[in-house]
């Protein structure tokens, strides 16, 4: 039972790669904007 | 497409894998990248000192290359392939972050007309590749995962509509296979075909964004051309891949009303479900942008992250096409593709040059 409550609360966490790269982009865009990510080269 | 040396693009679309595994593929992918932007400069340098005049080949093109080798002539390790299937996730990652280069004013204008073009090229290639499907006898479902792919956006909308109208297992491969060697063929031929036209940057983004199928081929083919034209190819295949759930929609109704698929209960929830929500990213990061939320420097920084994740994707594109795999799937599938991609290609052309007449693209 509480195996099968712990599987379903990861499956409820569990997100679609769209919603990682939305959440990673906006990480990055907070690491650029508070200089915690100075410069970045190319 | 199952093999140990393809990488399934099914399961790239679904979730991101533990992170230990990905470990050994992302280092590959960043190794092939590093190694195409170290041999575009060096070859440049090289050529500029020994005064040869010798093509500028693109990072892109060498990492696409580098990959088709690797893919094609070794067998790629199993450790490595949840990794490379990361590729999928860079190419969002890299087209959020885009969005800080685009003032919300070209998105809205650009934006506009390439939805404006969407909808014809939509309409005129789910009715070509239907009359192709049956002309050439292909199973009715199989004629529609074809139609979904090449008119919306290869992979992604396969896999959706796959769910959405109970196809088999088989049909979504041979037409995801179809689709990912067509798309390997449009990274050659369409910016050979732009330069012999002498398209201008805009028009052959808006081109190669509407006409070549799979976002992550879309963008290098523009990438390929320059990088204002990458910037482009991805705002116009971005608003493409918008309509994915109205297409699916569509042919998830014609199929329940078959008595071939479940009912949609939902529309709504349905559409939500289909819709590709790392478009909501790339418009928020413009957002935030035309708020002078960052300063110049912080918009070049957002923009050079934006590329070192595309350069992950180009070399994914590379090591997941793998033709001797592709092969293996008919002859038959892959012409109707062939053959509707190519009509899809002169038609989305000639969308382009009537754009370009009518708005001065």
């Amino acid at each position: 039972m509480a195996t099968d409550k712990s599987s379903n609360a990861a499956k409820g966490l569990s997100l679609s790669l769209d919603t990682w790269a939305v959440i990673v982009a906006l990480l990055l865009a907070l690491a650029v904007k508070f200089s915690i990510l100075k410069s970045v080269p190319w | 497409m199952a093999s140990s040396t393809t990488v399934s693009p099914v399961e790239s679309e679904q979730r991101i894998p533990n992170a230990l595994s990905i470990v050994p593929g992302v280092l590959l992918l960043a190794g092939i990248g590093y190694a195409a932007k170290t041999l575009e400069r060096t070859i440049n340098t090289y050529a500029k000192v020994h005064q040869w005049t010798f093509p500028n080949i693109e990072y892109v093109l060498w990492a696409i290359l580098i990959g088709l080798v690797i893919s094609n002539t070794l067998t790629i390790p199993k450790v490595f392939e949840s990794g490379i299937a990361t590729y999928e996730f860079w190419l969002k990652l890299g087209i959020v972050l885009l969005g800080a280069r685009f003032v919300l004013a070209d998105v809205l204008k650009l934006g506009g007309i390439s939805l404006a073009l969407v909808v014809v090229e939509i309409t005129l290639s789910l009715i070509l590749m239907t009359a192709l499907g049956k002309l050439f006898k292909l199973k009715p479902k199989l004629t529609s995962l074809l139609a979904v792919g090449s008119s919306i956006c290869g992979v992604s909308a396969i896999i959706a509509a796959k769910g959405a109208i109970d196809a088999d297992d088989e049909d979504s491969s041979f037409a995801i296979a179809a689709i990912l060697a067509l798309g390997a063929l449009s990274l050659f031929t369409f910016p050979a075909i732009a330069h012999s036209l002498h398209m201008n940057d805009v028009s052959y983004g808006l081109w190669a964004g509407l006409g070549v199928d799979n976002t992550a081929e879309a963008t290098a083919a523009g990438a390929l051309y320059s990088d204002a034209a990458g910037k482009v190819a991805v705002l116009a295949k971005t608003a493409r891949n918008a309509m994915i759930g109205f297409v699916v929609l569509g042919y998830a109704i014609y199929w329940a009303g078959q008595g071939q698929a479940k009912t949609v209960t939902n529309k709504a929830v349905f559409l939500w479900n289909k819709f590709p929500k790392f478009i909501l990213g790339f418009l928020a990061m413009s957002l935030l942008v035309g708020f002078h939320t960052f300063d110049k420097g912080q918009v070049a920084s957002l923009g050079n992250l934006s590329k070192w994740a595309f350069l992950l994707t180009f070399a994914g594109v590379g090591l997941r096409t793998n033709f001797r795999e592709m092969s293996k799937q008919g002859l038959r599938p892959f012409v109707v593709g062939a053959l509707g991609e190519i009509l899809i290609a002169c038609l989305t052309l000639g969308l382009v040059v009537g754009a370009n007449r009518i708005w001065g693209l």
